[in-house]
């Protein structure tokens, strides 16, 4: 087809102008005043004087920082791999279902996810409440005694995590799916011929084949948690004793409780730079591992 | 000795019986060939052997041994599937040493049966690449040589030739026919391409419906059909069937006038069936087998295909129905023109109108 490159070009940007344009209004520009910010002492409002790297000096001896960072890390513990392997096993047994019943099943799995933070830690809240909490029986069982989680050093993270995979994980389920909906049938079948058990069918058709969805997986789990913050504030606050205090919350705590932008802005910069370095270092990772 | 045979085998999905009440005795060593249309059952009929469908009744046996019940990997075939079913994320050699390295075979072996196939698929070059890299051509000669490696009992093939382009699909026919004889082994192949099946087999079996309507070696089924559908299905350019009534009985068979050609009549051969005059029949005969004569009766030719080589004739009699004539080496054209075909009484079949042959 005979093309005039020019109009091509310029159809281009057309299409991709508006978009170009958000991305500068709403993110480009607010982050780079943002990097600028961080080195200055300005307050929530209106600028600063230029401190230079006063501000990551002060983090660095910011003890609240390191419990923060600490926090984080444990949280993606929790949440990322788990969430991936509760995801690929529900999505392999609903794959099994067929027709109706797998609709109905995947939208079951599913509903958790459309319900807003609020109402998910509110749920989870009264669930686990200390008096009258529907599962605290369960909790006495297991323990001997009722647990007030949220106000449990060792209770809080670990629940937090279990909340957030439940909130999450339809998304996960439904990418999962459409990985495993991608692999013929066929395959199973030539392998079945070849002599493969369904441990080997899963461990050398499904698991290779469904890998790139699973580093798609992990890599936004990891992303989404190392953002952590609305359940965390929602749910415990950041206590007791700073043991669910994260870095985002130290963000929020810093600027808009304590009016301090300029070392908020240096704290915020510091995750974004985190965030990005590992999951771009996952995901290469991962792709390798793909690749062998 | 047998390969396969299959005795009273049904398949039902429901409340439908997708393959009735089959029987079929495959030699060991012989090339056989399911064809029929979409939707007859030969597919299915193919993975039941394979072990991929459960047979609802009858019992399948593969030299001598009862598989009806055994696991596919169990039952010593191998299959090429029509999408090829490669591994995507394996190397062509990993592709085919799969199922040796399931059984945990010595590596030795497994370098040197992947090797000998490649060497007989002559894909030696191709060993190290992933099937993503490699034409259709190449990918169908991975699928072949992975069933080769396995040294099956008998080899299945799922219209394995129908993703590829036709000049390739000529040369990969004769490949496979090569590699038949090469091997010796027992090959059932499934295409609804009646050429595939005249070429490649052994034996053919013609599906409809789930039901064996006949089999034979290519030639029987096209010399003697037993029903219509068979006359029909086999042999391209297809019969010309033309509707016709029983005018005359005569010694060796009988006249029947056809309709729409001004009362002309074409004579039969029959055996031992018996007709009387006013019965409708249908008559068939090949392109071939007609033939310009001043005696016969009278088309109109609509259409001239000319190959060169050969002439199809596309004509049509007074009351619309369609007859292909074929001539050899032909130079005129005839279209538009009015022509006087006939037939030789051996070369015209007889059909009741439910289909049977009549002999």
């Amino acid at each position: 087809m005979i093309t005039n490159r020019r109009k091509h070009i310029m159809v281009a940007i057309t299409l991709i102008a508006p978009f170009v344009f958000i991305f500068a209004l709403v993110f480009l520009y607010p982050t780079l005043r943002m990097i600028e910010l961080s080195f200055t002492n300005a307050a929530l409002i209106g600028s600063g004087e230029w401190v230079g790297l006063d501000n990551y000096r002060r983090l660095l001896s910011d003890s609240l920082f390191y419990t923060s960072l600490k926090n984080n890390g444990y949280f993606v513990l929790l949440t990322v791999v788990p969430t991936t392997v509760i995801a690929l096993a529900i999505a392999l047994a609903v794959n099994r279902l067929a027709g109706r019943l797998q609709a109905l099943v995947l939208a079951i799995f599913f509903l958790p996810y459309i319900l807003p933070v609020s109402v998910v830690t509110q749920i989870w809240a009264w669930m686990l409440d200390f008096q009258f909490g529907i599962l605290q029986p369960l909790l006495e069982r297991m323990t001997g005694r009722p647990v007030a989680v949220f106000k449990h050093p060792a209770w809080v993270m670990p629940t937090i995590a279990a909340i957030t995979i439940w909130w999450t994980n339809g998304f996960n389920v439904l990418l999962f799916i459409a990985g495993l909906r991608n692999i013929s049938p066929e395959l199973y079948e030539a392998a079945a011929l070849d002599g493969a058990s369904r441990r080997q069918l899963f461990m050398k058709i499904t698991w290779p084949l469904l890998w790139p969805v699973t580093a798609l997986v992990l890599t936004l789990q990891l992303i989404l948690q190392l953002k952590i913050f609305d359940q965390v504030y929602l749910l415990s606050g950041g206590g007791p004793f700073n043991s669910s205090y994260v870095l985002l919350m130290m963000v929020y705590r810093e600027a808009f409780q304590l009016n301090h932008g300029g070392y908020a802005s240096a704290v915020a910069l510091v995750l974004f730079v985190l965030i990005m370095v590992v999951s771009v270092l996952q995901f290469q990772l991962l792709r390798i591992g793909g690749r062998k | 000795m047998t390969g396969v045979t299959l005795t009273c085998v049904d398949k039902v999905f429901g409340s439908t019986k997708i393959i009735d009440n089959v029987s079929m005795d495959i030699a060991k060593g012989e090339f056989a060939v399911f064809v029929g249309p979409s939707g007859c059952g030969k597919s299915t009929l193919l993975r039941m052997i394979a072990g991929l469908e459960e047979t609802s009744a009858g019992a399948i046996e593969i030299e001598g041994r009862d598989v009806t019940q055994a696991e596919p990997a169990q039952r010593e075939v191998a299959m090429v599937f029509q999408s090829y079913a490669l591994y995507p994320h394996l190397s062509v050699f990993e592709n085919m040493a799969f199922s040796l390295r399931l059984a945990r075979a010595p590596k030795q072996q497994v370098t040197r049966q992947v090797k000998e196939a490649a060497r007989i698929l002559k894909i030696e070059e191709q060993l190290d690449k992933k099937p993503s890299k490699l034409s259709g051509g190449q990918r169908q000669r991975v699928a072949i040589g992975r069933a080769i490696v396995r040294q099956p009992k008998v080899f299945l093939f799922d219209e394995p030739l129908s993703n590829l382009d036709a000049e390739l699909r000529v040369q990969m026919r004769l490949e496979l026919s090569l590699l038949h004889k090469k091997l010796g082994s027992t090959m059932i192949y499934v295409t609804h391409d009646q050429v595939e099946a005249m070429t490649l087999a052994d034996k053919i079996f013609v599906l409809r419906g789930g039901v064996v309507q006949q089999s034979g070696t290519p030639l029987e089924l096209y010399d003697d059909p037993a029903n219509q559908f068979v006359a029909g299905f086999i042999g391209s350019p297809a019969m010309n069937f033309l509707s016709a009534t029983v005018s005359a009985v005569t010694p060796a068979g009988v006249l029947a006038t056809i309709e729409g050609s001004g009362g002309q009549t074409l004579e039969a051969r029959l055996d031992s069936a018996t007709l009387e005059a006013g019965q409708a029949v249908t008559l068939g005969i090949r392109p071939e087998h007609l033939h310009i004569r001043e005696s016969g009766f009278n088309t109109s030719v609509e259409m001239t295909e000319n190959l060169g080589g050969v002439a199809y004739l596309h004509s049509r009699l007074t009351d619309g129905q369609k007859i292909v004539i074929e001539r050899r080496g032909e130079r005129q054209s005839y279209q538009g023109e009015s022509i006087s075909v006939g037939a030789d009484a051996k070369h015209v079949l007889v059909f009741a109108l439910d289909g049977r042959r009549l002999h």
